[in-house]
């Protein structure tokens, strides 16, 4: 206990102190840095709400709208079957347990926004690169969530479905899919919730949504604008939360 | 006909669950199989329906031997034998006729119930199941809202939706209170009368088993120790299959007495 | 009697049998054609010109090919200096979060603090949450100038909502007996949080900490992005400019160190939760 506090200080200090293998941690450096007249703060104090009728954002939400709503059902749909061969009761046998297992870790290492620059590399920029990135990050989160919550299920109905003559695919319907299916929805709603708020970055890269727009006002030094375009994707995102925690709530 | 021949069954770690049982359970009989628990009766049903590997002997149920039957014609077994838990093993967040239509899968192609796609015949299989425990009216109810003893009877019309020719039942009533107990026993003799089902049924309770059984057999540590009909057992036998003499913890009713 | 006169006996027996009607399921209907709704509305209205989507396997096979078939070692120490940097902004960042969001998440607990107090910060740490790290990395980024220091602030403010309201809430769950006995035992309310609450929900906080490190290594990897630090910037440089070699070395990297700290913190923050194991017997 004593020695892991210690190699956790000494790793702290390690990757906080100003050397070579240190990113250079200055609590001085950020007071001083944060009190200085800067243009995003100044912009802060300005925000222009007015960005948020222009076409350019209204068409930026749109986009980062369908791009959310597209991976994510399609993400979500692919991650079911996924989500079965991940768990040691759904997998056919071990071989494709594996399989899925390896495949899955590597999907869910390779952040959002380094799909997009894959994807952007692949097929030059637009909304496509944007909804294949969201597709495989939702592909990781469902699958990995919900095969957790497989192996948590009753096993008394599986049971019951083999003692009954049912196929391997037929007790996955009959025992299996009915006892995760709350949880699997809500994974999936909270997926989309996620994808929302990651879809507002892709555009850094160039691959779509209201990123885009906030990632135009900021080359030209508006930050009033940049601000204003934030709000306006703080109300969507938190207003999209609220009724999703709602219907989770009912679900569950 | 169920014939056990030298029957024995090995838990991984070298536990011996079931240690050289020969048994003939002729079609159509109402057996009862008793002992402490850990005395192999689980084991013992489960060979039946092959849930539990042999690792030595055979068992025979009709002319099938279910050590040497292929991935489907097992499958198939298992659809002629129906199946009934303690813990009654229903999907809490399905309705009650989807939890009896399980027991249709063996019976429908496969692609069709994948979908979900069942035809009126089986629908209509499942009510009449339903119907034989008196429970037809709760068929669109969700299962967790349904009292213990109803949920075992829909665990019963499961099982009977099979159309089988055996029943097995895994300590039915052990979650169930004395006068539940009684009704899905009563169920249980019910099939086994009226339907011709030869029927297997784990009890904890001599009383019970005395009451409804044809005969009776007794497990003591994976060894057969008594087979004979229910009024036979007295308390010597009991001391046989227990190991001890009779208490009030023996029975359902409070009187200890056989 | 023969088994069509049985089926016969048995259809007349149940002629006129009663049986209940099937409920409709509104809200499965419901959902059913929202979810369809949503994805063809969202699928044809799109500009996404997807008569570029069967070019996809192919290209991204292609660029595979190009990343991992001709590695070279040479980018090796390259690729590990700017992911441990990216290791480094994560783990700073969390501590920062930890740091802030720590007294917030008393203020914010329904059981500890007042009304006002439990509405004004759960709003405070709502904003943060909802506002991804790449954002706060843009904006900071003027003021700190290009490196890990902006991507470090940028993690630790975005994680603060989050680590605050779940911290929040494991607050608002523990077991109400320890609070009521130092009540009774006239104890101020700074003790009471200090000696009955602590206690109990210290290790799920910290076990939280560290999931939330887990989750920034994946946010830190790609601030570079945007020139706040570690190993993003060799990621979109080198895929800028098509040097596919150095790229695909970076990615296994990210990929590697991320499910190897995956798993050492999930070891670590079980065994926080489980409590010390009772020390060997000798």
């Amino acid at each position: 206990m004593i020695g892991g506090l210690i190699g956790l200080v000494g790793f702290t200090v390690a990757a906080g102190a100003d050397w070579r293998y240190g990113i250079g941690f200055s609590v001085t450096e950020i007071w001083d840095g944060l009190t200085r007249s800067n243009a995003p703060m100044r912009g802060l104090a300005e925000i222009d709400l007015g960005a948020l009728t222009g076409s350019r954002a209204r068409d930026g939400f749109l986009e980062t709208l369908q791009m959310a709503v597209m991976s994510s059902i399609a993400g979500a749909l692919i991650a079911l079957p996924l989500a079965l061969f991940n768990s040691k009761l759904g997998a056919p046998n071990r071989a494709v347990y594996a399989v899925v297992k390896l495949l899955n870790n590597v999907i869910r290492a390779i952040p959002d926004l380094l799909w997009a620059l894959l994807f952007v590399a692949a097929v030059s920029i637009g909304a496509l690169p944007g909804i294949l990135a969201l597709f495989f990050f939702s592909l990781g989160v469902v699958t990995k969530l919900t095969s957790d919550t497989i192996d948590g299920i009753d096993h008394g109905p599986v049971e019951a479905a083999r003692a009954s003559g049912a196929s391997h695919p037929q007790m996955l319907r009959f025992a299996v899919l009915p006892q995760i299916l709350p949880a699997y929805t809500s994974f999936s709603m909270y997926c989309f919730e996620l994808n929302l708020r990651a879809s507002a970055v892709l555009g850094f890269v160039g691959a779509g949504g209201i990123g885009t727009v906030i990632d135009f006002y900021r080359g030209q030094g508006q930050w009033d604008r940049v601000w204003g375009v934030v709000a306006g994707f703080l109300v969507v995102v938190i207003v999209v939360e609220r009724i999703s925690a709602v219907l989770r709530k009912r679900l569950l | 006909m169920i014939r056990f021949t030298q029957a024995s069954v090995t838990y991984p770690g070298g536990v011996t669950a079931l240690d050289d049982i020969s048994l003939d359970i002729p079609d159509g009989q109402f057996v009862v199989i008793v002992g402490l628990s850990g005395a192999g009766k689980s084991t013992l049903i489960r060979t039946v329906n092959g849930l539990v590997p042999l690792a030595g002997g055979t068992v025979h149920v009709g002319e099938r031997e279910v050590g040497g039957l292929s991935r489907r014609q097992l499958r198939s077994l298992r659809a002629d034998a129906g199946m009934i838990f303690q813990h009654y093993n229903l999907v809490n967040r399905t309705t009650v006729l989807n939890n009896v239509l399980m027991g249709r899968l063996n019976r429908v192609p496969g692609w069709r119930s994948m979908l979900g796609w069942w035809g009126r015949d089986e629908v209509e299989r499942a009510m009449r199941a339903l119907e034989i425990v008196e429970i037809v009216d709760k068929a669109y109810v969700r299962a967790a809202n349904l009292s213990g003893g109803q949920q075992q009877r829909v665990g019963i019309a499961r099982a009977l939706a099979q159309e089988p020719t055996v029943l097995l039942a895994d300590e039915p009533v052990a979650s169930l209170d004395p006068p539940t107990s009684r009704t899905v026993m009563r169920y249980l003799q019910k099939a086994n009368r009226d339907l011709g089902i030869t029927t297997l049924v784990n009890l904890h309770f001599l009383d019970l088993a005395r009451e409804y059984a044809d005969r009776i057999i007794g497990l003591r540590a994976g060894k057969l120790v008594f087979d004979g009909p229910g009024s036979a057992v007295d308390e010597g036998v009991f001391e046989q299959i227990y190991g001890r003499s009779l208490t009030a913890d023996d029975v359902l009713e409070a009187e200890a007495t056989l | 009697m023969s088994g069509t006169e049985t089926q016969r006996v048995a259809d007349e027996r149940f002629r006129d049998a009663v049986r209940p009607e099937k409920p409709f399921n509104w809200f499965r209907l419901t959902v059913t054609v929202a979810v369809v709704a949503g994805f063809l509305g969202a699928s044809l209205s799109v500009d996404a010109r997807w008569e570029r989507l069967p070019e996809v396997p192919g290209e991204l096979w292609n660029i595979f090919g190009l990343m991992f078939g001709d590695l070279d070692l040479a980018d090796l120490p390259d690729a590990l200096d700017s992911m441990w940097e990216s290791v480094g902004i994560a783990w700073i960042g969390t501590m920062i979060a930890a740091a802030l969001s720590f007294p917030l998440a008393f203020l914010a607990a329904r059981n500890v603090s007042g009304r006002v107090s439990v509405v004004v910060t759960r709003q405070l740490l709502n904003i943060p949450r909802a506002i991804p790290e790449i954002i706060f990395a843009v904006a900071l980024i003027p003021i700190f100038g290009l490196g890990p220091l902006a991507g470090t602030v940028a993690i630790g403010l975005s994680s603060t909502g989050t680590i605050g309201k779940l911290s929040a809430e494991i607050i608002e769950g523990c077991d109400h007996g320890p609070m009521e006995a130092a009540d009774a035992a006239g104890g101020s309310k700074p003790q009471l949080v200090r000696w009955a609450v602590m206690p109990q929900v210290m290790p799920e906080i910290i076990a939280f900490w560290l999931y939330r490190f887990e989750v920034n290594i994946r946010a830190s990897a790609v601030l570079g992005v945007v020139g706040a630090g570690g190993i993003g910037t060799m990621l979109q440089q080198s895929i800028e400019f098509r040097q596919w070699a150095s790229a695909g070395m970076a990615l296994i990297v990210v990929v590697l160190v991320t499910i190897l700290i995956d798993m050492a913190s999930g070891a670590i923050r079980r065994r926080i939760i489980r409590g010390p194991r009772p020390a060997a017997q000798t």
